[in-house]
């Protein structure tokens, strides 16, 4: 079983994005299974209705490639190649994590694949300017090679700090190699952004900045993909900074355990019908290129890798409570 | 007990180089680029300016725009620029021009140059200096703080605040070098101050040194009171030290050097002696410095140790303009020798 999920793989079909939107799907549904059991103490948000956007991620990301992530973070780790195991077992809080369960599940730190996440709204955008900026200084951009790419991934919510402007200002004053992807769910946790943007759309405000910008339908797999490889392929030959704005629904609360008021029952319903799982398998078996059964199978696979998965994170111990004055310093000092 | 601490600095003024402390804070920077490629320094009118007070004089000149990068007015920006550079293998000093700026990104500062190392289990550090002036300079209440204790209180970050040339330039290679977030408060009324002047530390060698963050000095050897205090305050404890000497008050003189780590140990080997403590603090009074020094000396020492511990601070006010109020507010040598003689009456 292969723990990457498809970054530097290329682009991707629908097919393969099916099943990297069916495994993204059953990552969060395990995480949802530590809830109630208390194994996630704190907060939990999950990107259940937005898997299109990361898997369409996928096929444009190279190893070297950074992403920094924000407090719903899972699907773009999958998307970013993160190993699938330590990153569960943050999440569940165990020693084996990839931060050794210092982080939790929306401070992931993946060095070896220049993955990172801030809890902090917005700010994960002025973290990937930093990437954008090491990478432009790298001495093989003076020879005009392509250049590895930050993405910096936010929500319409985090388009409103003041860091998201800065940063792309500076990133197009430079003409940095700077993707910021906007997940427009519609809601900063329950503040609709058409009741605080001055502008219809995210995406608009690129040109402030001498940005590429543009809108996505985000639960679409295959215009997104597609959307995302132009944003990187235009921030990676150095003609500077893009702005992809992907459209979604958040599924659940802002956190699990949000009563979600601010939202109708209807508008919840409705939003079921921008399931980009059904959208996908819809338009597999429409083009025939699945069947129902085989789709049924990939879903039944994916629940299974990450059932098995979930229970090999359970086997895990937790840190010992005599190690969390451990790595505050790299030169450790005393109490 | 810390019998290794450094001596004080030589006061010799045989072959002076008559630098200004901000000249030596930019050769500390400029001999650390030159030895490590991954040196960036970023932030506002650090480049073609050379920093408003020069501590970064000619670097841009020396070592390109790349790497000496002046910023737009855009401080959270440029300090989450400094972490994402760290993850992709640099080593930026990042300048907020003055640390009572710092309101506007301390997001990044304490919740990711401080905290990555530890989030990430071990596995992500932070090499940044956070470079910014403090102290005051008349500039009143926005533009006159130390701010060192607010660091401080917030885990992870190193914090040092040199009081003397020889200081700052060892204290700044030592912070470059360092693979933990270091934030470095060099006081505004030093900066332009010449060797010369320094009744300490000003033989400033040109050759690259370390100062060992999170070790004090014994700038004066004294008997009857233990005064430690740190950054420009020193030479004003200094001054108080000398016309208290004239009415035969034998005052010893602790340079902390850094707040983090705050070198207690050397401050209760003091007062071992002396018996009596008084902290002196250019940041607010309450909740910082003072109080924490005196308790860990008192942890140290044991409560019945001590005869005596005053403080003696901002009293929680903001620094007020006008230079009656300020003078009524921010220690000064006069303040200091009258706080040292109330701990001895």
């Amino acid at each position: 079983m292969a723990d990457l999920a498809g970054a530097a793989a290329g682009p991707i079909s629908l097919l393969a994005g099916f099943v990297l939107m069916a495994r993204m799907r059953q990552f969060e549904a395990v995480c949802l299974e530590g809830v109630p059991t208390r194994e996630i103490h704190g907060e939990l948000h999950v990107g259940v209705g937005q898997e299109a956007i990361a898997a369409g991620m996928a096929g444009a990301l190279q190893r070297r490639d950074a992403v920094v992530s924000t407090h719903r973070c899972h699907l773009h780790g999958i998307a970013k190649g993160v190993p699938l195991y330590p990153m569960l077992a943050e999440v569940f809080e165990r020693e084996s994590g990839l931060c050794r369960g210092r982080g939790g599940h929306m401070h992931l730190f993946d060095a070896e694949n220049n993955f990172s996440t801030t809890g902090i709204v917005g700010s994960s955008v002025a973290v990937a300017l930093g990437y954008a900026y090491a990478f432009a200084i790298e001495p093989s951009n003076e020879h005009g090679q392509s250049s590895a790419v930050a993405v910096g991934v936010t929500g319409d919510g985090g388009a409103n700090i003041g860091a998201f402007h800065e940063s792309m200002n500076m990133a197009g004053a430079w003409r940095l190699p700077l993707v910021v992807l906007v997940e427009n769910n519609q809601y900063a946790i329950s503040v609709p952004i058409e009741a605080v943007s001055a502008t219809e759309t995210i995406a608009e405000r690129a040109s402030a900045y001498g940005a590429w910008g543009r809108r996505v339908d985000g639960t679409d797999f295959e215009a997104m993909a597609v959307a995302f490889a132009e944003a990187v392929d235009h921030a990676r030959s150095h003609r500077g900074p893009a702005l992809l704005e992907a459209t979604c629904h958040r599924f659940r609360g802002h956190f699990e355990g949000d009563a979600d008021h601010y939202r109708t029952k209807a508008q919840k319903e409705a939003m079921q019908a921008h399931d980009p799982l059904l959208l996908a398998r819809s338009r597999l078996i429409e083009r025939g290129e699945a069947t129902t059964e085989e789709l049924d199978r990939i879903e039944a696979d994916a629940t299974r890798e990450m059932q098995t998965l979930l229970e090999r994170v359970r086997a895990d111990p937790l840190p010992q409570p005599s190690e969390a004055s451990r790595f505050v310093f790299v030169e450790e000092m005393g109490p | 007990m810390s019998p290794d601490s450094p001596a004080s600095p030589s006061t010799s003024k045989d072959n002076l180089r008559n630098l200004n402390v901000s000249q030596c804070v930019a050769e500390a920077i400029g001999l650390e680029m030159e030895n490590d490629d991954r040196v960036v320094v970023i932030g506002e009118d650090v480049g073609h300016m050379g920093g408003v007070f020069g501590a970064t004089r000619n670097l841009q000149r020396r070592f390109g725009p790349r790497r000496v990068v002046d910023t737009p007015i855009s401080e959270m920006g440029f300090t989450g620029m400094a972490v994402g550079m760290a993850m992709a293998g640099w080593r930026p000093l990042v300048e907020v021009m003055f640390v009572d700026f710092v309101g506007v990104c301390l997001e990044q500062i304490y919740n990711a140059i401080a905290k990555n190392h530890y989030m990430s289990g071990g596995r992500v550090r932070m090499p940044i200096v956070v470079k910014t002036a403090g102290g005051c300079i008349g500039s009143a209440a926005q533009h006159s703080q130390c701010l060192w204790a607010t660091f401080a209180h917030l885990p992870g970050m190193l914090v040092v605040a040199p009081s003397n040339p020889y200081d700052a330039k060892g204290l700044m290679v030592a912070a470059l070098r360092s693979d933990d977030p270091v934030v470095f408060v060099e006081h505004k009324a030093l900066m332009l101050r010449r060797a010369g002047d320094f009744s300490i530390g000003g033989q400033v060698p040109s050759e690259a040194y370390e100062v060992p963050i999170g070790r004090a000095a014994v700038v004066r050897p004294g008997s009857d009171l233990t005064l430690a205090t740190l950054s420009a305050t020193v030479l004003s404890a200094l001054d108080a030290a000398d016309s208290l000497a004239g009415e035969g008050i034998d005052v010893e003189v602790v340079d902390l050097r850094s707040v983090v780590p705050l070198d207690f140990e050397t401050v209760a080997a003091s007062v071992q002696k002396t018996n009596r403590l008084l902290v002196v603090d250019e940041d607010y009074l309450s909740f910082g410095l003072t109080a924490e020094l005196a308790v860990r000396v008192i942890e140290t020492l044991g409560p019945t140790a001590v005869d005596r511990v005053a403080r003696h601070a901002v009293p929680d006010v903001p620094i007020p303009a006008a230079i009656t109020l300020e003078h009524a507010v921010v220690p000064s040598a006069d303040s200091i020798a009258e706080a040292a003689r109330g701990a001895l009456r």
